[in-house]
């Protein structure tokens, strides 16, 4: 059973339009322009190992309100085991729109879900008895207003206790906290600013210098987003950077999720891990969702082969 | 051969048997399931609880047939019952032991369990006794659609 933890859910609504104009009525009449999905980090990583032959794989989270129970079903039709605490509150509902001519990107984030503490209460419950079958737990996403920072910590030290092996993929205050719990995987990602444990990210150094400060405060191994490269800290104090070549991109939806997939795929099907095949796995898998259209893996082979792109150099720090 | 996991509802909505019976009803109404599994603490399957069954503990003589001249004193009686009953725990009012089908039966077998048992709904778990989830009779009778469409047509 592989576990993912999503606990700030939402249904996700593209529609694609010619061109997006301010004060102008669009009529959508073509299935194809309008996309409807349920969004969560940790649960496009459940579908993409879903879609990659694993047999039990659940996401545990919240989930409310009607919208709720329809984001359930969705989750459902995956072949996904939804385990999720029923809020009272509706959860999010977030806008994209996608004009063709010329190219816009408008999103609409909906931060409006709310949780009570009750319910986080519960989460706790059901997370402990719940990963009893699961050797890994991947948790990622942020936080729904409700929720102290500390969740994560708590779920990690919860995992840590029963010998589970814990990937984080967070940001700000709660990523801060969750160090103390010792997560085997960390990767931070940016939000509403790019800072990490509340440092500025400008030069390479100061990512650096993040990993580092993440390693000593309890990560094993870090895995820092650097423009479209990734800075790679492994447990033995090695730094490398993996830069994908000759790339074009069209898509930024599910590439971080399909890049912790396919790591984690690979630690699952290996009995000697290298922390820089991982990588290459991952970043094989980023690279092809970035390069197409879907938010989701398909098979191995479709991204193997965008690993002969990628190019991993040691950093002398 | 068709499976009971290629038909099935895959959910962990689950209560265990220290649970109160309020937050049972909580998860009854949000998940919109008036049936629900009771696990233990690993999550394997141990019992049932029915809102029916817990209707009937709070509605003591005539539930089913409710005079409409004594249903204010019923509902009334009810709710001063629910007061009580709402903070005990869900072993009290569980059926054990109760019939899971495993997700690898076959289909076929899923008629005959859900209708000498008189069951609209089973739950599933895997070959440990692990929940996985449900199948109901929806679901039986999309697996016979689906043999009309395939087999005879």
């Amino acid at each position: 059973m592989i576990t993912t933890v999503t606990l700030n859910p939402s249904i996700d609504r593209e529609y694609f339009v010619e061109k997006n104009e301010v004060m102008k009525n669009q009529f959508i009449y073509n299935e194809e322009n309008l996309k409807v999905y349920p969004g969560g980090k940790g649960l496009i990583s459940a579908i993409n190992f879903k879609e990659l032959g694993y047999g039990d794989v659940q996401n545990i989270g919240f989930v409310g309100g009607k919208q709720g129970l329809f984001f359930e079903k969705m989750v459902q039709e995956h072949n996904i085991i939804s385990n999720y605490i029923h809020t009272e509150r509706e959860i999010r509902n977030n806008v994209k729109i996608i004009g063709k001519e010329p190219a816009t990107y408008t999103q609409y984030n909906d931060y409006t879900f709310e949780v009570e503490k009750e319910e986080v209460d519960e989460l706790i419950i059901r997370f402990k008895r719940s990963i009893s079958e699961s050797e890994c737990i991947l948790i990622s996403g942020s936080v729904p207003v409700g929720v102290d920072f500390d969740i994560y910590q708590r779920l990690i030290k919860i995992a840590k206790d029963k010998g589970k092996s814990v990937f984080l993929q967070a940001s700000g205050e709660a990523l801060k906290l969750a160090l103390e719990s010792e997560p085997d995987v960390v990767t931070p990602y940016f939000k509403h600013h790019k800072t990490i444990l509340d440092m500025e990210m400008e030069e390479k150094k100061d990512y650096i210098k993040a990993g580092k400060k993440m390693q000593e405060m309890g990560a094993k191994r870090v895995m820092i987003p650097f423009h479209c490269d990734r800075i790679l800290f492994d447990k033995n104090g090695d730094v490398y950077q993996l830069s994908p070549r000759g790339y074009c991109i069209i898509n930024w939806l599910g590439a971080g999720d399909a890049y912790n997939t396919a790591y984690l795929d690979y630690a699952f099907k290996t009995d000697k891990f290298d922390f820089i095949e991982a990588n290459l796995r991952g970043g094989a898998a980023a690279l092809w969702i970035a390069e197409n259209r879907a938010v989701y893996l398909k098979e191995r082979k479709d991204y193997n082969g965008c690993s002969d792109r990628l190019e991993v150099t040691k950093l002398e720090v | 051969m068709s499976l009971v996991k290629d038909y099935m509802i895959r959910t962990m909505n689950s209560v265990t048997p220290d649970d109160n019976i309020r937050k049972a009803i909580i998860l009854m109404y949000r998940s919109e399931q008036s049936v629900l599994p009771v696990v233990d603490h690993q999550n394997q399957f141990v019992g049932t609880i029915y809102s029916n069954n817990i209707l009937k503990n709070i509605i003591p003589e005539s539930f089913g047939f409710l005079d409409s001249s004594r249903l204010f004193y019923e509902v009334n009686e009810a709710v001063e019952n629910l007061k009580h009953v709402k903070d005990e725990n869900v072993d009290k009012y569980m059926a054990r032991n109760r019939d899971a089908v495993k997700e690898n039966s076959d289909m076929k077998k899923i008629a005959d369990i859900m209708l000498n048992n008189k069951e609209s709904l089973l739950f599933v778990v895997n070959d440990q006794g692990y929940l996985r989830g449900f199948i109901e009779r929806s679901n039986l009778l999309h697996y016979l659609l689906d043999e009309v469409e395939n087999n005879y047509e």
